[in-house]
């Protein structure tokens, strides 16, 4: 580029934290008299408000069309100097921040000439990058004020319903014929002893009166195209009609299943080994007395982390490694509602570490003022369930006692089973979201943004994401729903522009870079008499995996072209003197 | 190994009340016990919850050496009743073991 | 050998049911305190020595039999002593006791009748009709008997239409106090021991007692009844500095006294460790229930630390001895 630049270098001390490892001042007069360099100034914070004034000032007077900022992480700051450029009407994406103290002075305490060697490289290749800017404009896209709730647990509903009092259109699809998922099951649930079914028929009496909400059972998504605030989605309905729409947003609430135990795990297949969701309906269904094939039940054992917190390295060549957060606090519960059916009964609990945690300790309190009795087994050491002549016999080393090995005999054993992943291999690749290690959905963050995924529009709630009692999926589910609400409402989305750009003189349409984008970005078109690429600008995540797949060199990324990162190499590689 | 046995605790508890159950196993009484009896009471509760009677019989001279001094009891975090807990086993033992008694 | 628990508790219980005491004393030994003191016989305030006291020296007689017999061939023999003592008395021969231990152990209840006199409170005795409580009985679990005994020593009491009792010890105060109205029906009875009764009396200091007092609180007065803070009250009163050792209140130590009668040996283990703390804090301590004196008297013999019963040291301050009797 022959264009001549006109680009302002401010070199920050940060009160100290860069000047007493950096020698700031020197970095300045090595890079005054670069090429397009017309102000190069230190200044002691750059991001004071007296500073960022200073800057506009000379941003506006000098004409600047390029900033450079070395201070601190962008992390911290790119947006801070982003909205300077701004004020002073330079494009943002013509501004380059370069990081002099995280990655400068802070890690090179040691030896102050050498690390203002390096500080005054990766000025010059800031400035280098920020001589190669083009003014680039955000992608902005109107939103459909719908949303499409996949799913209709109790996260499900409770997002739709959530959306639907914000004035907000939702359409829920449910794969089964009847809404309420896992919660329709169970009887009393913890920790409130709310009757599960009760819990789905009142939020499903509320979603009939909602004219916003449309429900459709025995449905499913097949296609889904677009991008965030303007999918266009096609429903198969449960008469095989298939129908299509647009929504602004996605809430993905599928749930999770319950973890089946393999043939022989703890002697499941043995007559009275049941899963805990089994018992829970023996439970539920009991009336004054627990009955096993019309006997009494009088001694039972529950063993706990069945499907949960899997050995790394034993024999399962997929373990489940996290932890099902719900199956304690759902056990203990149990044991108290057996307890008030039939006070007689013997309960001993096998568990490994009790994470009742929270509120729901008292449960657990609770179900040990009920008589229940607790014994630790250790991870390497499981206990054992075989059939003896009329009874179970369980057999384990009682870690409270020493790792005093303990038979006990029993009428029925619980296994306390976790939640594991639903199968939703075909939505998985409608949607194009990830998937964790753990087999649930990934959100971006798991502090900062616990709904979102990399695909724009589209949220995660309750325990497709993870393993969730009720409460927590519920309050996913809001999340998910007050995320989608935020993006609907405003009306429009700004998509920032750093996405891949194919030049069509170069391209030959192979086909490579569509299959290499993972978000379904890239289409071929006509243009003028060729095949070639183009880019889906909103599907585009500017990931860059197109790039080298390319074996025409004609796709670059916006913002980051190779003839930038090149110059940027260069001005890395040039000796300073 | 030891057999469990459930309906050993009902028999402790056939004339006086043993309970045990709140018990978290911190271990604190048995920290604190002037005796320094690793065994008691925790361990000992446990036996008898879980109805190991041979365990229980093994220790007996432990059951008879607590002093009821209820250093224990007083800083037991979930208040376990510990030294009514100890002589409802000795009167299991005196009744049942040495057949001491009125009859 | 081991202890021969089964026996030795057998010789308790027999004694207890035949001969109405786990260690039977006379009348004349029970009451013998008393005398000349002028006591009113009944009332409806009474106090209630529980034989405590009294006991002391025949324990402490049979304690040193035992700690003999504990790995001797005598222990094998123990079980045919008890089906002799049915018939004979023999835990009386176990038991002579020296007229010296006796003196100490009289004094200290007169100490108290003093006290209670000197604070103007109006209190009768119940003499030979007074009854053991049936702690020991109790604390080792033979419940049947203990509470066959207790309901005997309430309706005894009754009889003689008590309303209140004043106890000199902590054992007998838990019994009365907080045991018994458990397995008593209708229970009225009010209880207080007298360092309660003096605490909340208008007794004023005569003398000043010039001296740090290392403290052993009882675990019964002060874990099972929260009697913690009138025994440190009356001695503060009369000018006496407290000093609390490693273990002190609510966390207290015990002396070891509980199992004397069948593991001495531990026992004194026990004693000792409690000297030591003691030892550490001061030299003089005070002790207010006579199973913490004995014990803890005989673990300090060799290390130089007084122990005194709590009753001595207020008589001193509160009492002018020439009035007594």
């Amino acid at each position: 580029m022959s264009d001549k630049r006109r680009i302002g270098v401010y070199v920050c001390h940060c009160g100290g934290n860069i000047s007493d490892y950096v020698d700031v001042e020197k970095v300045r007069d090595a890079v005054k008299d670069d090429q397009d360099v017309v102000i190069s100034k230190n200044v002691m914070f750059a991001c004071s408000d007296a500073t960022q004034q200073e800057m506009i000032e000379d941003i506006e007077k000098e004409k600047l069309d390029g900033l450079v900022v070395a201070s601190c992480s962008p992390m911290l700051h790119l947006q801070t100097f982003k909205a300077v450029a701004q004020r002073a009407n330079l494009n943002q994406y013509q501004y380059t921040q370069v990081n002099l103290r995280e990655q400068c002075s802070w890690t090179h305490r040691d030896n102050m000439e050498k690390a203002t060697e390096k500080g005054i490289k990766l000025v010059r290749a800031g400035i280098a990058r920020t001589r190669l800017t083009e003014p680039l404009v955000n992608i902005r896209i109107e939103t459909k004020p719908k949303t499409l709730v996949i799913g209709g647990g109790v996260s499900g509903l409770r997002a739709a319903l959530a959306l639907a009092d914000l004035g907000l259109a939702v359409f829920i699809v449910e794969k089964e014929y009847e809404v309420g998922g896992w919660t329709k099951k169970w009887g009393k649930m913890f920790p409130n002893n709310k009757i599960g079914s009760e819990t789905i028929n009142t939020l499903r009496e509320q979603i009939r009166q909602h004219e916003a909400i449309t429900l459709f059972t025995g449905a499913e998504l097949i296609k889904k195209e677009g991008s965030v605030g303007d999918f266009a989605v096609k429903i198969k309905l449960v008469n095989h009609e298939i129908i299509s729409f647009d929504v602004g947003a996605i809430i993905v609430a599928t749930g999770f299943d319950s973890y089946e135990p393999f043939d022989g795990e703890y002697g499941y297949g043995l007559n009275g080994v049941v899963t805990l969701p089994q018992f829970k309906e023996m439970v539920d269904k009991s009336n004054g007395s627990l009955n096993l094939n019309g006997s009494r039940v009088k001694n039972l054992a529950y063993i706990y982390c069945v499907g949960s917190r899997q050995p790394e390295d034993g024999d399962l060549e997929n373990p489940n490694l996290y932890c099902s957060r719900y199956c304690c606090s759902a056990a203990v519960h149990t044991a108290s509602c057996v307890a008030d059916v039939d006070p007689g009964i013997n309960q001993y609990h096998l568990y490994r570490d009790m994470r009742t945690y929270g509120k729901y300790e008292v449960m657990f309190e609770d179900a040990g003022n009920k008589k229940s009795l607790f014994v630790r087994f250790d991870g390497e050491a499981l206990p054992e369930v075989k059939e003896s002549d009329d009874s179970l016999i369980v057999k384990v080393n009682d870690m409270l006692d020493g790792g005093e090995e303990i038979e006990i005999g029993v009428d029925l054993v619980v296994l306390v089973t976790g939640m594991v992943p639903r199968k939703n291999e075909n939505l998985t690749n409608i949607l194009k979201i990830p998937i964790g290690l753990d087999g649930f959905y990934n959100e971006i963050h798991p502090k900062l943004r616990p709904v979102e995924t990399v695909v724009a529009g589209i949220f995660i709630a309750g325990s497709s994401q993870g393993p969730k009692t009720l409460a927590e999926s519920v309050i996913s589910s809001l999340s998910a729903a007050s995320k989608s609400a935020g993006l609907l409402m405003k009306g429009y989305v700004d998509l920032e522009p750093f996405i891949a750009e194919v030049n069509t003189d170069k391209c030959i349409w192979c086909g490579e870079c569509e299959k290499s984008c993972p978000y379904g970005a890239i289409e071929k078109v006509f243009c003028d008499t060729k095949e070639v690429a183009t880019v889906i600008s909103a599907l585009c995540k500017g990931g860059g995996v197109c790039i080298p797949d390319c074996p025409e060199d004609a796709i670059e990324l916006k913002g980051y072209s190779d003839n930038q990162i090149k110059s940027m190499i260069d001005a890395l590689m040039k000796e300073v003197v | 190994m030891s057999i469990v046995n459930p309906s050993f605790i009902e028999e402790m508890s056939r004339f006086t009340e043993f309970n045990a159950y709140a018990c978290i196993n911190c271990g604190s009484c048995t920290a604190l016990c002037p005796m320094g009896i690793d065994l008691l009471p925790r361990r000992m509760f446990r036996h008898v919850m879980l109805g190991l009677e041979d365990k229980v019989l093994e220790n007996t001279e432990n059951i008879f050496s607590c002093l009821l001094c209820k250093m224990c009891e007083e800083n037991c975090p979930k208040d376990v009743p510990i030294v009514d807990n100890i002589k409802s086993i000795r009167w299991y033992i005196n009744r049942e073991i040495f057949k001491l008694g009125r009859n | 050998m081991a202890v021969p628990i089964k026996h030795i508790l057998g010789i308790l219980v027999d004694n207890l049911s035949i001969r109405g005491s786990v260690l039977p004393l006379s009348k004349s030994r029970s009451t013998g305190w008393a005398k000349g003191l002028d006591i009113p016989m009944g009332g409806k305030t009474v106090i209630y020595t529980g034989h405590m006291y009294q006991l002391i020296p025949s324990i402490t007689a049979m304690e040193k039999m035992t700690s003999k017999f504990a790995n001797s061939w005598i222990s094998k023999y123990y079980g045919i002593g008890r089906m002799v003592n049915k018939v004979i008395n023999i835990s009386r021969f176990m038991t002579w006791t020296n007229a010296n231990e006796r003196a100490k152990f009289d004094g200290m209840l007169r100490n108290i009748a003093l006290l209670l006199k000197t604070a103007e409170v109006d209190f009768g005795y119940l003499y030979g009709e007074e009854l053991y409580t049936g702690t020991l009985v109790y604390d080792e679990g033979i419940n049947d008997v203990f509470e066959y005994h207790a309901h005997k020593v309430y309706e005894r009491i009754k009889k003689h239409n008590v309303e209140r009792v004043i106890t000199v010890d902590p054992h007998t105060t838990d019994m009365l106090k907080s045991v018994y109205p458990k397995i008593i029906k209708d229970y009225q009875l009010e209880v207080k021991s007298y360092l309660e009764v003096l605490a909340e009396s208008n007794l004023k200091p005569l003398k000043t007692l010039e001296q740090d007092i290392v403290i052993h609180d009882s675990c019964v007065y002060a874990r099972y009844e929260g009697i913690i803070d009138q025994p440190r009250q009356l001695l503060e009163n009369a000018g006496a500095k407290i000093i609390e050792p490693i273990n002190s209140r609510k966390m207290t130590y015990c002396c070891g006294g509980p199992v004397e009668s069948l593991f001495p040996i531990k026992a004194r283990t026990v004693a000792d460790s409690r000297v030591e703390q003691l030892t550490s804090a001061g030299d003089s301590s005070v002790t207010m229930c006579p199973i913490c004196y004995i014990n803890l008297k005989a673990a300090a013999e060799n290390n130089g630390l007084s122990v005194k019963d709590i009753s001595d040291y207020l008589v001193e301050a509160y009492c002018d001895r020439n009035n007594s009797v």
